[in-house]
């Protein structure tokens, strides 16, 4: 898959039955905003074409062949006891974040290198780190923490150091108190005087949104439509973190990554470390199906994931999770799609992080009023779904938001023409 | 295997909440109310509800099928319209205006705005303004609950009448200031009559322990915040203690306003409905104050003894206007392009 960021989408390197090694670059572009793409295994690229993708429908993708016999584990990463963070330059950590891939792994997918760089315009002072995963059943960055915690504490420190931060925080939510005492733990041990500070923060969805996080725990609000950088601030998921301390110590590309296999529907549940690129199909299969029950494959979590037809579509550097519903699940009402009008009851604006008018918004969505949306102030929804999760007429608010942006991004696109 | 799988925007999830459920929670914060009027006016009760309701029904479902609508039944507001509209009736009205009132509230109350959500006046409050200035004498001859006169019930059957009827609290008390006879008629009996509901009054709206008691059901349930209801008593009663301070003598306590005709069900079960109050909560301050001081302003100056009717349907009319006040501003401010 050759789009697995926000930004430029990247061009193929290779050829069509051209041998790739583990961690060959196989796709890249010169853009600013954009990451490489590598290969995580060793096969034969067996053809480029478009394939499903869960967020644009089709994209370009290579598609590689495996071979035969193969070492699929890649050589793990390991940490030397005498990691000194001055043995690498800022640019030069730049460019091994950059050169890797890595791209924000929570699920958005912004280049990570954008983020670190320093910027003399936005000057940034502090680093969270975040652990929070609140969407139900999500439990990767959970394992993660637990398991790599001293590659997480040597990322951070070199991400720190990129950014130009002052100090790092981890922030973990109050339901894990496995995963703080284990960072903590690990705080202590490696951080050699770096300053470190492990967070409890009260378990809440979405406490692990970008803006929710800044907020919870700084106090301070990015400003509608502006960039954590513009008060200072760098939001890095643990697992990214993980990621940059494996791409500028062992110059490892991002070709692995943890993904949850969960819901109620699948046979053998679990969090799994999965080649980037491996089918849905594949991870099924390796899971052992299914129950009857299943009535949707979502990528991500229930609040945000996007639900996916086609089960040939692959495990990108974003999905975090593959979340198996049943019909139980889903709710009997929402499974039938039932919608009944708004009564106004108000309950989507309480429950707003972002305290919008999501009823508004998409009541103007739906009639087509895109500058009535944007007067309810539409662009700052982070579609976190808690709107559509309380409504009682069973609307699809998030979705209408949503709708609502691409519009306004198309007609924006139609203006600059 | 997967053979059946479906795709959806996210989330993926919702609570186990609808339209309906949310019905079916005021039907049961009305039940006491029910109940007491079953206990105080018997039959009459019973008829005048089930009446209320079927009109209401009927109505909804006759307007769908002209219109060519999808049924919406289902959701059982109709039912809940025709309630409220019950309960806010006199309790001998004869069943055929109920039948109107009812078959008003949903068509022209509800229907013609484009069904449940698009009106913008509660529809039972409509029905019952429509039959108040169109069957004026009916509408305010009020009977004697049948615990007082066992009697009752026989008695205008045989003969309407001959049917006791007995004002109203707040009907004396609108006797009291026009004739200058002064406030002290009321007892403590009284007052505590209007708590339990053996007085004269519109069905439902008797009983103040009975609607407290759903009042705080659906509180409980967080169907209804309790910011409109807290308005409303709030406002009313510091209006009422401004006129009982100013004049003792002809004016009545504030508490007995409070407890007496149609505040608490209004407090409760009317201004708080979602489809005509304002969607923030500074809005629903807003409009549960107005409701109460109109509220009060009719019951104290103006000609009616009762005002908790005009005065919904008047903050209906302003609550966009008051939604358009306070407009909610992202967290993170205004956007500065």
């Amino acid at each position: 898959m050759l789009s697995q960021h926000l930004g430029t989408v990247c061009q193929p390197s290779v050829r069509k039955a051209q041998a790739v090694q583990i961690g060959q670059k196989i796709g890249d572009c010169d853009a600013y905003v954009s990451a490489p793409v590598h290969s995580p295994i060793n096969g034969r690229v067996k053809e480029i074409a478009l394939r499903s993708h869960p967020v644009l429908g089709r994209s370009q993708a290579i598609i590689i062949e495996a071979l035969p016999y193969h070492p699929t584990k890649r050589s793990y990463f390991t940490l030397d006891d005498d990691f000194d963070k001055d043995r690498y330059s800022v640019e030069r950590i730049c460019e091994a974040v950059r050169g890797a891939g890595i791209v924000g792994m929570g699920g958005a997918g912004f280049p990570t290198r954008v983020k670190i760089e320093p910027n003399p315009r936005l000057p940034k002072h502090t680093l969270i780190v975040n652990g929070c995963e609140c969407e139900p059943y999500i439990t990767c960055d959970y394992r993660i923490m637990l398991e790599w915690s001293r590659q997480i504490v040597a990322g951070v420190r070199l991400a720190k150091k990129a950014s130009g931060c002052v100090r790092a925080l981890i922030a973990i939510e109050d339901n894990k108190p496995k995963a703080i005492e284990v960072m903590n733990d690990a705080v202590k041990k490696y951080a050699y005087g770096d300053n470190i500070q492990v967070l409890t923060l009260k378990t809440k969805y979405p406490q692990g949104g970008e803006r929710q996080l800044i907020n919870a725990i700084l106090n301070r609000t990015v400003p509608t439509g502006g960039i954590p950088p513009m008060i200072g601030v760098v939001v890095l998921n643990v697992a990214t973190v993980a990621a940059i301390a494996e791409a500028v110590i062992s110059d490892l590309p991002l070709t692995h990554r943890v993904v949850t296999v969960t819901g109620e529907a699948i046979a053998r549940p679990g969090n799994y470390y999965v080649p980037i690129g491996t089918s849905v199909e594949d991870l099924l299969e390796f899971c052992e199906g299914v129950t009857e029950r299943c009535a949707k494959v979502v990528l991500g979590g229930p609040m945000t994931g996007m639900a996916i037809s086609d089960l040939t579509t692959p495990v990108m550097k974003t999905t975090n999770a593959i979340t198996f519903l049943t019909r139980e699940q889903i709710g009997r009402a929402k499974y039938a799609r039932r919608q009944t009008p708004c009564i106004r009851c108000g309950r989507c604006l309480r429950v707003c992080p972002e305290n919008l008018n999501p009823t508004k918004i998409a009541h103007a969505v739906k009639h087509n009023l895109l500058d009535v949306a944007e007067r309810y102030y539409m662009s700052a929804c982070i579609e976190c779904g808690c709107c559509s999760y309380v409504c009682p007429a069973n609307i699809e608010l998030t979705g209408y938001i949503k709708t609502g942006k691409i519009y306004v991004a198309r007609q924006k696109k139609r203006m600059a023409q | 295997m997967l053979k059946d799988i479906r795709v959806s925007c996210s989330p993926h999830i919702s609570e186990p909440l609808s339209t309906r459920t949310v019905m079916i929670d005021v039907m049961i914060g009305l039940v006491p109310a029910m109940a007491a009027a079953g206990y105080y006016f018997r039959i009459h009760a019973v008829v005048l509800i089930t009446v209320c309701i079927l009109s209401c029904v009927a109505a909804e479902w006759l307007c769908n099928a002209i219109c060519k609508r999808p049924n919406s039944l289902g959701d059982f507001s109709a039912v809940v319209t025709g309630i409220l509209l019950a309960l806010s009736l006199p309790p001998k009205l004869p069943i055929w205006v109920a039948v109107i009132g009812g078959a008003f509230s949903i068509a022209i109350g509800k229907m013609v705005f484009g069904g449940l959500g698009a009106n913008i006046f509660n529809p039972a409050m409509v029905g019952r303004t429509f039959l108040s200035v169109s069957f004026g004498v009916l509408m305010t001859s009020w009977t004697v609950p049948a615990t007082l006169d066992p009697a009752m019930s026989d008695i205008a059957q045989e003969n309407a009448i001959n049917m006791r009827t007995q004002a109203t609290p707040l009907a004396w008390s609108k006797m009291a200031i026009k004739n200058e006879l002064g406030a002290d008629i009321y007892h403590e009996e009284q007052f505590t009559a209007t708590f339990t509901g053996e007085v004269g009054g519109c069905l439902g709206e008797t009983s103040s322990i009975a609607l407290l008691l759903g009042g705080l059901y659906l509180l409980i349930r967080r169907t209804i915040s309790f910011h409109t209801p807290l308005a409303v008593l709030a406002s009313a009663f510091v209006f009422a203690s401004i006129a009982f301070f100013v004049d003792s003598y002809a004016y009545v306590e504030p508490f007995f306003h409070l407890t007496s005709g149609g505040l608490l069900l209004c407090a409760f079960f009317i201004a708080t409905d979602p489809v005509t109050a304002p969607l923030t909560r500074r809005g629903m301050w807003l409009f549960g104050v107005g409701v109460g001081a109109i509220t009060m302003l009719i019951r104290i100056v103006g000609e009616y003894p009762e005002g908790v009717m005009f005065a919904v349907l008047l903050m209906n009319a302003v609550t966009p206007l008051i939604d358009r006040l306070f407009e909610r501003i992202p967290i993170g401010g205004k956007p500065s392009i």
